[in-house]
């Protein structure tokens, strides 16, 4: 079944092609990782990446200073609303003090029970009741009973003060819950709550001093630059601290600070212009005819165009273009899709289909094959000893490759480079199994015609074809950035073997090359079983 | 007398009336045997088949019993052949060639491949691609012959070959012959067949038309005269004698008779009383007896054999 001295034969007949191709894919796999490696090719892919975070970091900033804005007017006008309401909260505090100190059970329950009907009755029984909507009375009286019950907290406060602190308290609780289901984690939620409390207080404050001052008129417009000014702020106060927490330097905690308390000043300015803007108003093209809903869509959509990052003003079709682009792994793409399914396999492919045809249809066609026939070995010992030379030549091509490309990948840093061990290890027994298929295949052709030319244009023709096909395909295929891609070429990967070799899914973690391996190998044990047994029947022409 | 090589009803029809048609033949121990034909006459097709190269359609050929397609490489154990296509493996140099070949005979010793060698004065280290057509004739020579098995088969061995070589190959074709081998032979030279031959067949369209025995035509019972008259008259006269003419030119007064050696005699003392131009014996030899043969198979369309 095996004869040596034909492997030996045969071996000396085709080392020098095996060398020249093996150095050479050796020499160009090396390159191929090892200087790519070293020039970083996926510096374009971080900067775009970072383009992109940072201005979802910008869109987030302006986000939060016009949330903090509008939380800083809201805050001023309930505060507003309640110094009107100061004498009724005072009198409210005092009679709940009094009634909750003839309370047999004080528990929690009553208290809040106690609280909510002092609240009630003497809301109802002011003169104010009268100018209030139901509405509003329904949160004031909510607001107070709350007051009422952080007086038994803070017995020595002034009722007032209770009011900021209840209302502190209100706007902590909100803005926590908020950041958590934002997604934030329990300590920046924390630090975000602390932050909204604080901006409230400075409003309250500053709504305190003007009204002391005599002639005091509430109006929100008053406010309204004041908030800005303290929102920017205190931007620039947090960015500041964060940024020296973080060993950054002063100069460049500054510069950082400055440039945020710019970005935060903008959307505010842009916020505030674009409510009172009759034209952008007028662009929305709002069907609503109830007034509240007008305003409320104007509102979100002012705070929706303040808030634009860079991907928000380029058009849908090039900004997700850029983000694949920012997505796509070069190293993916030249190393697995180009070098192991095309460029690597262009020179082994050549060796196989001049190899395979001379190791039988072209000995059958010169003649030679009747000098190793006119010896006693069988026909079937020539094909299966002419096949394993064709395994064992491609095997050790492989086993070489690996080792390059192993070693290379050791240079380019290993297991922290784009592709690690385990996936080149892949990547090269998907390449040798993609061989071994077409190898099946040439030397079947190379065992059923006697003549070169057939043999050639049959088994090297559909090798070279698929590989065309290949090359096409990858314009057609996902790993292709889309701005690049042509769906309708995906058509050819259906034409081509390599398809079997999927790179793509090696490096993304699939398990779909197992499978795919399987047929591939099969399709080369087939169609060497089939050449073998069509060589022992056929008519050789020596 | 064992028989080495048979052959039976042998049919192989490529079509367009090529290919070979009822080949019958037997080759004993120790008989060279050839073939003769023109360029697709199927010489090759037929060493094919017995080489177990190509699966007969119709009837078999063995090699001491065994049927040449079954027991295609155990055959070989007795078979040396040198192709009529000369072409060699993708190897260097001659010795490598010759080297690699003896590994495949698993034969150790090459003192007579090495006195192949000397005898066809060739250079084995040279580059077999770069070999000139009759370089190449000696390296397969030495190839097939080195193994010195029982049987030899070559197609047209000495095509390619200088006039001086190939009176070495005859030499050394008759020093295996005189070992005791039997050798099956096909060439395109009736001379070279006639020499080294106990029987050639001549094979022609497909078909054996005929098998002769060389010895029987080299021994005749009878010779050929070609006798020209100065006169006529006599020339008629003589015609009408009861010699058998072969071949009659009357334009030129001469005719070609054959006589038995038993009348030599006689016919020479007749022929005192003629006017002579000239006399001369003609040879008779395989190529004058299938000439003969294929214008009467040609003719009369029917097998000689």
């Amino acid at each position: 079944m095996f004869s040596k001295a034909l492997f030996k034969q045969t071996a000396k007949a085709h080392w020098v092609r095996w060398m020249a191709v093996t150095v050479s894919t050796c020499v160009m796999l090396a390159i191929v990782i090892v200087v790519l490696g070293n020039l970083g090719i996926n510096d374009i892919r971080d900067s775009l990446k970072n383009v992109f975070i940072q201005a979802d970091q910008q869109s987030e900033l302006k986000e939060k200073s016009i949330d903090s804005y509008e939380l800083y007017l809201t805050t001023t006008d309930t505060y507003n609303q309640m110094s009107m309401l100061q004498s009724v909260i005072e009198n409210s505090v005092t009679d709940f003090k009094t009634q909750f100190a003839t309370l047999e059970d004080k528990t929690e329950e009553n208290a809040k029970f106690l609280a909510l009907s002092v609240a009630t009755e003497k809301v109802n029984s002011s003169f104010f009741a009268n100018l209030m909507t139901e509405e509003q009375k329904a949160s004031a009286i909510s607001f107070i009973s709350a007051t009422l019950l952080y007086s038994l907290q803070e017995p020595e406060m002034s009722a007032m003060e209770l009011v900021k602190e209840t209302y502190g308290e209100m706007v902590y609780t909100a803005a926590y819950d908020e950041a958590l289901s934002d997604g934030y984690n329990d300590e920046e939620a924390l630090s975000q709550a602390d932050g909204a409390k604080e901006l409230a207080f400075i409003a309250i404050d500053s709504y305190v001093t003007k009204s002391s001052s005599g002639s005091f008129v509430y109006n929100v417009d008053n406010f309204k630059d004041e908030a800005r000014v303290e929102v920017n702020n205190m931007m620039f106060n947090n960015v500041e601290e964060s940024q020296l927490k973080s060993g950054v330097s002063e100069d460049e905690a500054l510069q950082n600070a400055v440039a945020i308390k710019i970005i935060s000043n903008t959307a505010i300015t842009t916020y505030q212009a674009l409510l009172i803007d009759e034209n952008f108003k007028n662009s929305l093209n709002i069907t609503e005819t109830d007034a509240d809903k007008i305003q409320e869509i104007v509102i979100s959509s002012a705070r929706d165009e303040a808030c634009k990052s860079i991907s928000d003003q380029i058009p849908d079709k090039v900004s997700e273009a850029l983000t694949e682009l920012g997505n796509m792994d070069m190293y993916s793409l030249i190393i697995g899709s180009i070098f192991y399914r095309i460029a690597g396999l262009l020179l082994p492919m050549v060796f196989v289909i001049m190899t395979a045809n001379n190791l039988l249809a072209g000995q059958v066609d010169s003649g030679s094959m009747a000098y190793v026939l006119s010896t006693p070995t069988k026909r079937r010992t020539v094909t299966v000893t002419q096949m394993a030379y064709l395994i064992f030549a491609l095997f050790s091509m492989y086993a070489l490759l690996t080792v390059v490309s192993v070693i290379s990948v050791w240079i380019s840093g290993g297991n922290s480079f784009a592709i690690n061990y385990g996936e080149i290890l892949l990547l090269n027994l998907g390449a040798f199994l993609t061989m071994f298929a077409f190898a099946g295949f040439c030397f079947m052709c190379s065992a059923i015609f006697n003549r070169s030319k057939h043999s050639l244009s049959i088994g090297g023709g559909l090798t070279i074809f698929s590989l065309v096909c290949t090359i096409l395909g990858l314009f057609g295929s996902a790993v292709v950035p889309s701005a690049m891609r042509i769906n309708a070429m995906d058509f050819f990967n259906y034409l081509s073997i390599i398809t079997l070799f999927d790179t793509a899914s090696i490096l993304s973690g699939g398990l779909n090359f197992i499978w795919q391996f399987g047929i591939l190998f099969g399709i080369g044990i087939v169609t060497i079983i089939i050449g073998i047994l069509r060589f022992d029947k056929k008519d050789l022409p020596l | 007398m064992t028989t080495m090589i048979k052959a039976q009803n042998l049919t192989k029809d490529y079509g367009d009336g090529r290919g070979i048609f009822d080949i019958n033949f037997e080759v004993q121990k120790g008989e060279t045997f050839g073939f003769v034909g023109t360029n697709g006459s199927g010489k090759t097709t037929t060493i094919r088949h017995i080489m177990g190269f190509l699966k007969p359609q119709k009837g078999f050929c063995q090699v001491l019993d065994k049927d040449c397609w079954k027991y295609s490489s155990e055959i070989k154990k007795w078979i040396e052949y040198v192709p009529g296509e000369i072409a060699f493996p993708d190897l260097r140099s001659g010795t490598e060639f010759l080297k690699s070949q003896a590994e495949l005979l698993n034969l150790k010793d090459m003192s007579y491949a090495n006195y192949l060698i000397e005898k066809l004065q060739l250079d084995v280290t040279a580059n077999l691609k770069s070999m000139s057509k009759g370089m190449k004739q000696k390296t397969a020579i030495v190839a097939a012959f080195m193994a010195n098995k029982d049987i030899l088969i070559l197609d047209e061995p000495t095509t390619g070959l200088d006039p001086l070589m190939r009176l070495s190959f005859l030499e050394l074709l008759d020093e295996e012959k005189k070992k005791g081998k039997t050798i099956l032979i096909s060439s395109q030279m009736f001379d070279e067949l006639e020499t080294s031959c106990d029987r050639v067949a001549l094979i022609f369209e497909g078909h054996i038309v005929d098998i002769a025995n060389v010895k029987e035509l080299q021994n005749l019972p009878y010779k050929m005269y070609k006798v020209e008259f100065l006169i006529p008259e006599q020339y008629k006269k003589f015609k009408e004698s009861h010699y058998q003419v072969l071949r009659d030119q009357e334009k030129y007064n001469q005719v070609t008779v054959k006589v038995f050696d038993k009348d030599l005699h006689q016919f020479f003392n007749e022929l005192k009383n003629f006017k002579l131009k000239f006399i001369s014996e003609v040879n008779y030899n395989l190529e004058k007896y299938f000439m003969e043969v294929l214008n009467k198979y040609q003719n009369g369309g029917s097998n000689v054999q």
